[in-house]
């Protein structure tokens, strides 16, 4: 066959026609579907404090999102009617005063006047009897919280009244603990925008969003506790530990919290950063299942408890940066209870053993992927256990698995933590009452189910502590969880970057922190 | 569908004059259209034998569906293929009743496997992926918003590569043997041998820490060009290097291949000038499987460079599929992994065009 050379030409044309089309028609499907780009305005500016996250939010309502990464972003967004300060005393927000009636069972809260929402709208009594029905009736992801509350009602524009079920202690943390329990506008609730536009009264407004790199924000001028020294915040998502750290060294970030505590050490040595740390009010334990031999057995539970090595285990785990303890509650909270009956003792752990008549043991440890220091953690305790002769096989599993099993009860013992607790019922109540929800190691002993109603109800602090003293010593002697350390929250920031205070319930507050030239 | 051969060769008859082509026409779809006039036919046949190339398009994306189709079964049942409840997996600790229904419903997972199979394969091919596990958006949004990113990396760093490659490939070529093409071979031996996230993050410690350069994010071209091209230039030569070591080789083996060829060594007798000679004779020749490589290199940088987006928290398909996999969206990597499919097949595609017009050869034959 032959050709005409006169033909290449035209047939090239053809193609590149074709390609040049192709390449149009996709264009115009990108710039279609994807979302309209925003000026940034803002996030141009040299005052905009850039942030980095180490992970995307999935969305941005507060009342159905359960990622820390969301509450990064809208801690800064929305209000609660009180919230904790540094020391978790419940501080007026949007609330300015509250009372509590005779009988302790209704509360009413007295709003704060002239607060607007970002778009404008005024904050009324109606937007908190929407908020709390929402999260109540929509069954939202912390309507657990606020399962005391059997009323909400709006008396006028700026009174709120809260009918509770039994006296409640716990109501201001439950309101105000953290912005799982914000409030919201019900336009944008309503709408749907909330996932992505969310609207609150806080400190700074949702500016812009890029998918997969960053959400910007913007000073709420009309700020009704000053309007912010920044002009904005930008919040990165910047998983890369390493990348996180020298954007941070470089300059192009301000702040971060994507840091390994095996950093720790040789980011305290930078001078040109500060980098913090303060023990967390999370706390990561074991628990045996009890509802199985010989697991049902209190004395060897408590062999276990001696067979463990903390200090090894927090070494493995945090690199000298959390706190071992033998309760839940860390030292710094005004609930802590010095009590630390188990130091390791292996000669103690085989007695125990051998009076419970326990030889050849043979346990699994399940852990979950999901929080990679549970299988850091149960490397160690296996060594441990196998010193008491204890042999330890480890299974890890995908989280919803692990979930699963625990669930179902099916499991020798399992490592977990418990993050963002406050009042001593956050950590106590659901975990180890006979009927609590999150007692799958299922613990019953009357003595502590007893006490544990008594604290919930119980308006006086005083007594309130001398409750749970009690009830976390019989938690810890009977080892319903076997108690391991409380992890630090680990944050750096530029020096350029003042104001900021680094918190223990891990809330990233940017209100007060400005930014100084270099 | 009718058999186009049985139609083929019934309609054979009329066109005596060019029987031994018509079979080939009936092999092209357009021969399935019972409707048309025996008059049409003729002309198509003769449409086609006198437009080859075009034949040679509309086979090859009759393939290339062909094979799409394939991929979508694939990715179906890839979903069957995880252990466990992967609608209870993925909802983890947000698991209730009603979340679960609610997410089972909207997956269609609920549905008999045969119904989900149709189902999957006819919404998939009109673009609907469903819905992401993780916030409920539709997949193909979320895909073709991370395309314009993607797709800056990848040009930008196949730019890298061929700016690297071509030079040094070519000399090291000519040189076989020589000094410099020892060196070169070395080189490119480092250049694929070097994991990306090591030579990422040895870039960032130089050029962020020491010069301050951008080491992360991305900015688009349209809102700051200055903005996206010192955001690009740290990850288009990390995701470049590699291709540039990997497409080095290819050239200098295609570029010695060549400039053995006898051709060649008359073009060179016949006093055309070396200049000439490079440009026409090995340089043309040398393109074709130096194409194909550059084009598997493409589609690769296209598909996603997941560690280097990682590295320099860019936000690609790389990163979207990273995340996915972390957060066990199960619709999203399907719908990724149908994306860089579609992606690969639409380059080979655009590959084998473009041989067809360097080299007539090819499509003859």
């Amino acid at each position: 066959m032959t050709r005409s050379p006169a033909r290449a030409p035209r047939l090239r044309r053809l193609a590149q026609a074709t390609t040049a089309s192709a390449a149009v028609a996709i264009l115009a499907v990108i710039s279609g579907c994807t979302r309209q780009s925003v000026d940034l305005g803002a996030a141009d500016s040299d005052d905009v404090i850039v942030a980095s996250i180490s992970g995307e939010p999935d969305q941005l309502d507060p009342h159905s999102t359960t990622s820390y990464f969301a509450f990064e972003v809208l801690e800064n967004v929305y209000d609660t009617l009180v919230e904790p300060d540094e020391e978790f005393n419940m501080q007026p927000a949007l609330a300015e005063s509250w009372e509590v009636s005779d009988d302790e069972l209704t509360w009413t809260f007295h709003l704060r006047e002239g607060v607007t929402f970002h778009d404008g709208s005024d904050f009324t009594a109606d937007d908190v009897v929407y908020s709390y029905r929402r999260i109540i009736d929509g069954e939202l992801a912390n309507a657990w919280k606020l399962t005391m509350l059997t009323d909400v009602r709006a008396i006028d524009d700026h009174t709120v009244e809260i009918d509770v079920d039994a006296p409640s202690p716990t109501l201001l943390s439950a309101l105000g603990g953290f912005k799982g329990v914000a409030i919201v506008e019900e336009d944008n609730a309503e709408s749907g925008d909330i996932t992505t536009e969310p609207i609150g009264t806080g400190p700074f407004a949702v500016d812009s969003a890029r998918p997969g790199d960053s959400v910007t924000l913007k000073a709420n001028e009309d700020y009704w506790g000053g309007a912010p020294e920044v002009a904005g915040v930008q919040f990165r998502y910047i998983t890369e530990h390493n990348t996180a750290v020298a954007a941070l060294r470089s300059g192009e970030i301000d702040w971060t919290d994507s840091i390994p505590p095996q950093q720790f050490g040789t980011l305290d040595k930078d001078q040109s950063l500060h980098i913090e740390s303060v023990i967390s009010n999370d706390y990561w334990y074991v628990a045996m299942n009890e509802a199985k031999e010989p697991f049902d057995d209190p004395q060897v539970r408590q062999a276990i408890a001696y067979a463990v090595d903390r200090d090894s285990i927090a070494q493995a785990t945090g690199f000298g940066t959390s706190e071992v303890n033998q309760t839940a509650i860390p030292g710094s909270s005004p609930w802590a209870y010095d009590y630390a009956p188990f130091e390791r003792d292996t000669d103690k752990a085989q007695q125990l053993l051998d009076e419970a008549g326990v030889s050849d043991l043979s346990m699994e440890l399940m852990v979950t992927n999901e929080y990679p220091e549970t299988v850091t953690a149960a490397q160690v305790i296996a060594d441990n256990l196998s010193d008491v002769g204890i042999s330890a096989s480890i299974t890890t599993l995908d989280f919803g698995s692990w979930l699963d099993r625990q669930g179902q009860g099916d499991f020798d013992a399992l490592m977990l933590g418990w993050l963002g607790n406050i009042d001593p019922d956050d950590y106590y109540y659901a975990q180890h009452h006979s009927k609590g929800p999150s007692n799958s190691q299922g613990y019953s002993n009357p003595e502590v189910d007893e006490l544990l109603d008594a604290g919930r109800v119980e308006m006086d602090e005083g007594k309130r502590h001398e409750l749970y003293e009690q009830a976390a010593k019989h938690i810890v002697d009977d080892v319903s969880y076997l108690y391991l350390y409380n992890p630090a929250v680990i944050q750096a920031h530029t020096s350029r970057l003042e104001g900021y205070t680094i918190r223990s319930d891990r809330a990233v507050r940017f209100r007060d922190a400005k930014l100084t030239e270099d | 569908m009718s058999d186009p051969n049985t139609h083929g060769s019934s309609t054979a008859p009329e066109a005596p004059d060019r029987s031994a082509d018509t079979p080939r026409s009936a092999d092209t779809p357009r021969s399935a259209d019972n409707q048309s006039s025996q008059a049409e036919q003729t002309q198509q046949a003769g449409f086609f034998t006198r437009h080859p190339l075009l034949t040679f398009i509309l086979r090859r994306i009759l393939l290339t569906f062909v094979t799409l189709l394939g991929v979508i079964v694939v990715v179906f049942f890839l979903i069957q293929l995880v252990p466990g409840d992967p609608v209870r997996i993925a909802l983890g600790t947000r698991y209730t009743d009603e979340a679960y229904q609610a997410l089972q419903q909207a997956s269609g997972l609920d549905k008999p496997l045969i119904a989900q199979f149709f189902s999957y394969i006819g919404s998939a091919l009109i673009g609907d992926l469903g819905v992401s596990f993780r916030n409920g958006e539709p997949v193909m949004m979320l895909l073709l918003e991370r395309l314009p990113a993607t797709i800056s990396l990848a040009l930008c760093a196949i730019f890298v590569a061929l700016l690297i490659a071509i030079p040094l490939g070519t000399i090291a070529g000519l040189r076989e043997g020589g000094v410099i093409d020892s060196i070169v071979r070395v080189i490119s031996q480092f250049g694929v041998s070097i994991p990306d996230f090591w030579m990422g993050m040895m870039l960032i410690s130089v050029f962020a820490l020491g010069f301050g350069w951008p080491s992360s994010g991305y900015t688009p071209l349209t809102e700051d060009p200055i903005g996206w091209a010192t955001h690009m230039v740290l990850p288009a030569i990390t995701a470049g290097v590699v291709s540039a070591a990997i497409l080095t080789r290819f050239i200098r083996t295609a570029v010695i291949d060549v400039s053995h060829a006898t051709f060649v060594r008359t073009a060179t007798s016949k006093g055309l000038k070396h200049w000439t000679v490079l440009t026409k004779h090995i340089g043309r020749n040398a393109l074709i499987p130096v194409l194909t490589i550059s084009g598997i290199q493409l589609a690769t940088l296209l598909g996603g460079v997941i560690v280097v987006e990682v590295v320099f928290a860019y936000p690609g398909l790389g990163r979207l599929i990273y995340d996915a996999v972390a957060a066990r969206d199960y619709p999203l990597l399907q719908g990724a992994i149908l994306l860089i499919a579609f992606i690969f097949l639409t380059i080979n595609l655009l590959v084998d065009v473009l041989y067809a017009i360097i080299d007539p050869r090819i499509r003859i034959s």
